[in-house]
C-alpha cells in the first residue's frame, strides 16, 4: 500500500469519525441493522431491482476500511426507525467528504441536465463511480480509471444522450489516436474523456469555462502537447488566435475533435493526400478571404499543380501544404523566418529537390492570374489564355472544314446515285 | 493504248513501306500511351481517370509508364530524321512533304468548293465579271493533289512542331532540378502549361482532323488500309492523288517510248 492510499484512508476514516461525531442524536442503525435485510441475497423490491448489499466486498473497498457505515452516505436513514423503510432513497451523502467534487458537480452540464430533466435520466456520482464498490480512480478495476473511462462515458454518450453532431461523432473516439495509445499501449496518459472535458466540472463546448472551449482548448491540448501548443502560439494562427479573432483555427478545427488521428492514418483529417480539403475550409473561403485579406483559390491552384494533382490520386510523396508552409507554426511568406520567404523557399524545395537553387524562388507556386504582382510570373497564365485561344479556333476550323466536306460528298452522292 | 493502259485500275502500288508503317506504328502506339497516361493530370476532377488510377502507386505506374512511352517516341522521331535522311524514298517522301503556295490554294479551293456559294453568285450572275478574269475563286473543281495532298502535309508538320515542343517541354519537366538550374520557376511554369496545352490540342486535332480524314471521310470509310498494308490501287491512286498518277503515267509513257525507239 503506498503513502497516498494510506493517506486517503486515513482522511476517510477520520471525516467518517467526525460525522458519526457530529450527527450523534438519535442512536444511528449499524450495518447489521441493514444487513438484516440487505445480506439477503434474494431481496428484491416491488419492481423487482434487486437490493442485496455484499457486506464484505464494501469492508474492503476504500470507504469500508475507512470504517464508513451504511449511514454515513446513506444520511436519510440515520434517523428513521420503521422498516422496511421509504424508498427510494436520497442519493448518498458524497458532499459531506467530497465537498469540492460535488460541488463542482453542481456547476456541471450533468447537473444542468438533471435540472432540466428532459432526458429522462438523472446522472449523480454513482453512475460513473458505481456504488458500493467504489474504488479509487487509480484502482484499474475503477470506471473512472483511466483506461476505463471512455466505456463508462459511453454508456450513456454512445446511445442514449445523442451529440447534436450525430450520432458517430462521440463514438468517434474510440478509433482515435488516443484510444488507441490508451487501450492497445496502455498509455494512461493518453487523453481520454476527463482529460480534455474535465471530470466533475464538465461544461458544455459553449461555455467559455469550459476545457473544450475555443477559449481554452489551445491550452487544454497543449496540457500534454506542450511544444505543438508553443509552435502554433508563435505562428499566424496562433498570433490571431491570442488577438480574439473568432475564424482562426484551433487544434480540432484541423484535426477533428473525437475522432482525432495520427497524420500517417490514411483517414486522419490531416493525412497527406487530404490536408489541403481542410486548409481550403478557410483559405478558399471568399468571404473569410476578403475580412483578412488573404488569397483564395488556394485548393483549385494547387489541384491543377503537379503536387496536388498527384495527391489527388493518393500520392503520399508530393508536396501537400504542410510539406512548405509548415503546420503548427505557419508564417506568413513575408516573415522571414517562413518556410516559404524568398531566402528560404530554395531550402524548403531542397527537402524534395536536391540542389534546389534561387530560381526556386523566382515564380510563383499555385497562384491565380489575378493574384500575379510581378508581370513576367504570370507569364504562364498568359501563354495558358493563348493556348486556349488557338485550340479553340483550330479545332474551330477544322470542325467547319470538315463539316464541309462532308455535306458536299453526301450531296453528291445523292446526286449520281 | 487505250487497249492496255500503262496504269490498271487494280494495279497496286506501295504508298507505305513497312519501315514507314512501323514509323506510324510506334507513334500510334506510344502516342495513345502518352496520352492516356498524361490526360489524368489535366484532367484530374475526371471520374474515369480516377478509376483508372484508384492508388498513388498506380499514379506513380502512370508517370513512369509516360516516361517510357516518351522515350520510345524520342527514338521514333529519331528514326524517322535518319530514315528521311539517309535513304532514297525518305528524301523523296520529304520533298513532296514540303509546304508549297499550291497547298494553300489546294485547301482554299477545296473549301471553297465544298461550300459551292460562288457557283451560286455565279449562276446568279452576281459577281460575273469578277469570276470571268479570276476563275480560281468560281471553286468549280475539287482540287487536284500530288503525293501529299494539304491535309496530310498539314498533319505531319504540325506534329513534328508538336513533337518538339512536347520533347523539349517534357524533357524539362523530367528534370525540374536540371531545369531550375537553368531557368527560373516561373520558365518552369510555362513548360508545364505548353506540354499540357499542346498534348491537348495535339490530342483534338488528332480525333477531329486525323479520324475524320483516315476513317470517317466518306471517300474511305470506314477506314483507310494504307496504314496496315502500305498499298493503294491505281483507281485510288487517280482518284485521289491525281497529279502523282499523272507523274507515274508520263514517267511509264517516257519508258515506252524510249523503248520504242
Amino acid at each position: 500500500m503506498n503513502r497516498t492510499t494510506t493517506g486517503r484512508i486515513l482522511l476517510v476514516f477520520l471525516s467518517a469519525a467526525l460525522s458519526v461525531f457530529l450527527g450523534a442524536a438519535p442512536a444511528a442503525q449499524s450495518d447489521e441493522d441493514c444487513q438484516a435485510c440487505h445480506g439477503d441475497k434474494d431481496l428484491k423490491s416491488e419492481t423487482g431491482k434487486l437490493l442485496f448489499v455484499d457486506h464484505a466486498e464494501f469492508q474492503g473497498t476504500i470507504h469500508g476500511q475507512g470504517g464508513l457505515s451504511c449511514v454515513d452516505c446513506h444520511a436519510d436513514l440515520r434517523t428513521v426507525t420503521d422498516f422496511p423503510h421509504d424508498s427510494p432513497l436520497k442519493p448518498a451523502a458524497c458532499g459531506d467528504c467530497h465537498e469540492a467534487a460535488v460541488q463542482q458537480f453542481a456547476r456541471s452540464i450533468h447537473q444542468a441536465a438533471n435540472d432540466r430533466g428532459t432526458s429522462g435520466i438523472s446522472i449523480g456520482c454513482k453512475d460513473c463511480h458505481g456504488t458500493h464498490a467504489i474504488k479509487p480512480s487509480d484502482d484499474f478495476d475503477s470506471p473512472t480509471f483511466a483506461i476505463n473511462l471512455p466505456a463508462t462515458c459511453e454508456k450513456c454518450h454512445l446511445e442514449k444522450v445523442p451529440s447534436k453532431k450525430g450520432t458517430g461523432f462521440i463514438g468517434g473516439y474510440n478509433l482515435s489516436a488516443h484510444f488507441k495509445a490508451l487501450e492497445k499501449a496502455g498509455l494512461t496518459m493518453s487523453a481520454n474523456c476527463g482529460h480534455c472535458h474535465g471530470a466533475h466540472d464538465i461544461k458544455s463546448v459553449g461555455d467559455p469555462l469550459s476545457f473544450v472551449s475555443r477559449k481554452n482548448i489551445i491550452k487544454t491540448c497543449g496540457t500534454c502537447h506542450v511544444g505543438i501548443q508553443r509552435g502554433y502560439l508563435e505562428g499566424v494562427h496562433g498570433i490571431d488566435y491570442v488577438k480574439g479573432i473568432k475564424d482562426v483555427p484551433v487544434c480540432t478545427d484541423c484535426h477533428s475533435e473525437h475522432n482525432i488521428l495520427s497524420p500517417e492514418d490514411i483517414d486522419s483529417t490531416v493525412y497527406a493526400t487530404r490536408v489541403a480539403q481542410v486548409c481550403a475550409n478557410c483559405h478558399d473561403d471568399m468571404a473569410l478571404s476578403r475580412q483578412y485579406g488573404f488569397l483564395t483559390s488556394r485548393l483549385r491552384t494547387y489541384n491543377e499543380s503537379f503536387h496536388g494533382t498527384a495527391a489527388r490520386f493518393g500520392e503520399t510523396r508530393v508536396a501537400n501544404c504542410a510539406s512548405c508552409h509548415g503546420f503548427h507554426d505557419i508564417r506568413a511568406s513575408s516573415d522571414p523566418k517562413s518556410s516559404i520567404s524568398k531566402a528560404n523557399l530554395p531550402a524548403t524545395c531542397g527537402q524534395c529537390h536536391p540542389g534546389a537553387s534561387r530560381h526556386f524562388a523566382e515564380g510563383l507556386i499555385h497562384s491565380a492570374p489575378e493574384q500575379v504582382q510581378t508581370a513576367k510570373y504570370g507569364t504562364a497564365h498568359v501563354v495558358k489564355e493563348v493556348y486556349i485561344f488557338i485550340i479553340a479556333a483550330i479545332i474551330a476550323v477544322m470542325v467547319v472544314f470538315i463539316a464541309a466536306d462532308f455535306l458536299r460528298r453526301i450531296l453528291r452522292k445523292e446526286k449520281h446515285g | 493504248m487505250d487497249s492496255a493502259p500503262l496504269i490498271r485500275d487494280e494495279e497496286v502500288f506501295l504508298r507505305m513501306n513497312l519501315a514507314e508503317r512501323v514509323q506510324h506504328w510506334v507513334l500510334i502506339s506510344s502516342f495513345l500511351l502518352l496520352i492516356l497516361t498524361g490526360l489524368p493530370l489535366f484532367f484530374y476532377g475526371v471520374r474515369f481517370f480516377q478509376l483508372l488510377l484508384p492508388s498513388g502507386q498506380s499514379f506513380y505506374v502512370r508517370g513512369i509508364v509516360h516516361r517510357i512511352a516518351a522515350v520510345v517516341m524520342i527514338a521514333n522521331v529519331i528514326a524517322h530524321l535518319l530514315y528521311t535522311a539517309l535513304t532514297r524514298r525518305g528524301r523523296d517522301n520529304f520533298k513532296e512533304m514540303l509546304p508549297r503556295w499550291q497547298d494553300v490554294k489546294d485547301a482554299v479551293g477545296l473549301f471553297g468548293y465544298n461550300i459551292g456559294l460562288s457557283r451560286f453568285l455565279n449562276k446568279r450572275g452576281i459577281g460575273a465579271r469578277f469570276f470571268k478574269k479570276h476563275p480560281y475563286w468560281l471553286f468549280e473543281r475539287h482540287p487536284l493533289y500530288g503525293r501529299y495532298n494539304f491535309v496530310e502535309k498539314f498533319e505531319y508538320w504540325a506534329l513534328g512542331w508538336g513533337t518538339f515542343v512536347m520533347i523539349f517541354s517534357g524533357f524539362f519537366m523530367w528534370n525540374v532540378e536540371l531545369s531550375l538550374r537553368f531557368f527560373p520557376l516561373w520558365v518552369h511554369d510555362i513548360f508545364i502549361i505548353v506540354h499540357g496545352y499542346e498534348a491537348i490540342l495535339a490530342f483534338l486535332a488528332v480525333i477531329v482532323w486525323h479520324m475524320y480524314n483516315v476513317h470517317l471521310s466518306p471517300e474511305v470509310f470506314p477506314m483507310s488500309k494504307v496504314w496496315l498494308n502500305g498499298k493503294i490501287t491505281g483507281k485510288e491512286l487517280r482518284l485521289l492523288h491525281p497529279l502523282e498518277y499523272e507523274k507515274i503515267l508520263e514517267e511509264r509513257r517516257k519508258i515506252l517510248s524510249a523503248e520504242a525507239l
